[in-house]
């Protein structure tokens, strides 16, 4: 029989009883709908740790020092702590690595957070540094043999990018917590700052929305302007047009507003662009935090895969001008794969499960399929009488079969239409993809036909006499 | 020249214990090219069995049959769809057409297992359609036709593929007797028209609209 009409004859048989192709097909369309939706909250994961990490470089590693073990606001409110002021950077501040005389790489977030004091009151966390060299400290510490204080400076960050090959920028920032006052503030308020070079606003794919980030020229002359963030813009100017121009006291010092920063919302790590004020770095060294700086310098390896190595040329590198010393280093790289495996986790799961339903629905439509095999037995040995071979009775089946899958396909299809909008308004990140909806049809297609594959031979393989007589 | 050469057929089926119900016994029969043959027997004789066999539907145990050319006792299965599907033309007392498919669909089934389509069977059924008066009906489903539309429904359907012979089992038992008689006179003027009839039932009345009849009795065949 041509193909052409035997699926005349499917269309015939599926259009006849449209009510029971439905209800055949009801474990299909739940099961494609699974799969959609279970890939496009898996996508909608991804575009969130991607959206999370937008302020990283895959690239970006992140060298800071917190051996000092004490972390503490500087600036203004540096009082609070008789430790160093080591720019708030670290998220995990001075406690843990409270007698620790190594950071391991990747541990405790590298990147300044901006978070200002963390751990700030354990002034004792302090490590013996035989041969630590650089700085005098000013501290106060007992207990030290040897009173160094290790900084990174802008001369490390020419040494790596002079030396260490195969990265494509490398930058150093620093934060600390201060004072501002002016714009609509009727007090002084904390905010975060930023000390930061000219290529910061590239290495952190930040964008602005009015004026120009900071240059060169502002860095070497430390003049006294700043960079908004787009919400701090807001809390003291109301929009970023009213800020641009305008100026605010940072530490009572008069800072023009150069500029003011996209909103970039949430960040995983880092500094909070929207929360902060970034000003020149050499600025800051100048006026706000003098040596009891504790800075961070960013590297960008150009190749992803070839991070490992450029953390190992960086220490080499830094071991010559800090021996004996320990620096952290975090990779923005190996946070991003971790948000990214747990997303993948939770995309396994919801696809075992999709493969469940997808099973359960197999099933289902195994069984109505042998139903239909035994009310048509008599229409099997009747098609048989006249000549119809196994082959094409077989292949009749089967094509009902993978048509009523496919018609449960496509209503699948167009309930996640309709079930993703009231799953996102349920808080689900949802982002659906061409390539959802054909991997769902491929399932969906592929069940029905394989589940109709038993039913559909023994409907070809019934004897012709016996099914005749079958009432 | 004969069509049907069926030579000492045994057809024995498995029964209860070692016993083995022996249903055909060497059964002899020939039928001419355009013979009316009637098989007359009560039910339990044997008839649907001999019927199931010329009509390639079922396995003799042992013995010779050839129909039209074709071994039958030799041939394998995927033959037999083929014979069946060329030399032979059904009428089943139940009519047996598919209650999905509309008249013209049911007509043309045997000729779109041959591989035709839709409009090449269509081109060859119309002659045989309008012949048995049901060129207004093609588009009827079967439930929408009474019992004497339906067996004419069939015969159309046992005759678009053109087969050797035509193979009718008690066509006019489920049907009233004006409609009984109407299928009877059918069948006489497609005999005429050259056809070959076997026909296979229990009325002795029927059987006299034959040209031949033979009797079964006990799964044993006598000329009458």
């Amino acid at each position: 029989m041509k193909t052409s009409e035997l699926l005349r004859l499917v269309f015939i048989n599926i259009t006849q009883n449209k009510f029971k192709t439905i209800m055949t097909s009801i474990g299909i369309i739940v099961g494609a709908a699974t799969i959609v939706m279970v890939i496009a909250i898996g996508k909608g994961g991804q575009a969130d740790v991607a959206e999370q990490f937008k302020n990283l470089n895959a690239g970006a590693i992140d060298i800071s020092y917190e051996g000092e073990g004490t972390d503490s606001s500087s600036g203004s409110s540096s009082s609070e702590s008789g430790g160093m002021p080591s720019g708030g950077g670290m998220p995990s501040g001075g406690s843990s690595s409270n007698g620790s005389s190594s950071s391991s790489s990747g541990g405790g977030g590298g990147m300044p957070s901006g978070g200002g004091p963390s751990g700030g009151g354990d002034s004792g966390g302090m490590q013996m540094f035989d041969f630590g060299s650089m700085f005098g400290s000013s501290s106060s510490m007992e207990d030290r043999i040897n009173q160094e204080k290790v900084t990174l400076t802008e001369d490390d960050v020419d040494d790596i990018t002079t030396f260490v090959g195969g990265i494509s920028d490398a930058t150093i920032t620093f934060t600390t917590k201060s004072d501002i006052e002016g714009g609509e503030l009727d007090e002084a308020a904390s905010y975060t700052i930023a000390g930061v070079k000219s290529n910061y606003i590239t290495i952190s794919n930040l964008e602005m929305t009015v004026g120009d980030f900071i240059t060169d020229s502002d860095d070497e002359n430390k003049e006294k302007v700043c960079i908004l963030g787009a919400s701090v813009a807001k809390e003291i100017f109301g929009s970023a047009i009213d800020a641009y121009g305008s100026v605010i006291y940072i530490d009572s010092r008069l800072y023009v507003v150069n500029g003011v920063l996209e909103e970039m919302g949430s960040v995983a790590s880092g500094i909070s662009p929207d929360e902060a004020i970034f000003i020149p770095y050499d600025t800051g060294i100048k006026y706000l935090v003098g040596d009891d700086v504790n800075p961070t310098v960013t590297v960008i390896a150009e190749d992803v895969d070839n991070v490992d190595a450029v953390i190992e040329d960086v220490t080499n590198l830094l071991t010559e001008s800090y021996p004996n010393t320990e620096f952290t280093y975090s990779d923005a790289g190996s946070k991003m794969e971790a948000a990214s495996a747990s997303n993948d986790i939770l995309t396994m799961l919801l696809m075992a499960m999709a493969a469940i339903v997808f099973i359960v629905g197999g099933i289902g439509i195994m069984n109505v399929l042998f139903v239909s095999v035994k009310e048509r037995t008599n229409e099997i040995g009747i098609l048989k009488a006249i000549g119809g071979s196994q082959r094409s009775i077989m292949f009749e089946f089967l094509l009902e079969a993978a048509a009523i899958s496919l018609i449960g396909g496509t209503l699948g299809l167009l309930v996640s239409l309709v079930v993703a909008p009231v799953a996102e308004t349920l808080g689900a990140s949802v982002l659906l993809t061409p390539s959802a909806f054909v991997i769902a049809m491929i399932f969906a297609v592929g069940t029905g036909t394989i589940f109709g594959i038993y039913p559909a031979y023994k409907a070809s393989a019934l004897v012709p006499v016996e099914a005749l007589s079958a009432e | 020249m004969a069509i049907i050469e069926l030579k000492n057929i045994n057809k024995y089926y498995d029964a209860a214990g070692d016993e083995k119900l022996h249903v055909l016994k060497d059964i002899n029969l020939e039928v001419q090219k355009g013979e009316y043959l009637a098989i007359l027997g009560p039910s339990g004789s044997g008839k649907s069995t001999l019927m199931n066999i010329i009509g390639c539907m079922d396995h003799m145990s042992d013995g010779y049959y050839c129909l039209d050319g074709e071994l039958i006792h030799e041939a394998k299965e995927k033959d037999l769809v083929r014979i069946r599907n060329e030399k032979i033309g059904f009428i089943f007392q139940k009519y047996h057409l598919i209650p999905t498919y509309n008249v013209l669909q049911n007509i043309v089934m045997p000729l779109l297992m041959r591989g035709m389509t839709l409009n090449e069977a269509r081109e060859r059924s119309v002659d045989t359609i309008d012949m048995l008066g049901l060129g207004q009906r093609i588009t009827h489903k079967p439930n929408e036709l009474s019992g004497g539309q339906q067996q004419r429904v069939a015969i159309a359907r046992a005759l678009v593929g053109e087969p050797a012979i035509l193979l009718a089992d008690e066509p006019t038992g489920a049907l009233d007797r004006n409609s009984g008689l109407e299928v009877l006179k059918l069948f006489k003027r497609l005999n005429d028209m050259g056809n070959t009839i076997v026909m296979i039932t229990h009325d002795a009345d029927v059987a006299t609209h034959a040209q031949r009849t033979v009797k079964i009795v006990d799964g044993e065949i006598f000329e009458l």
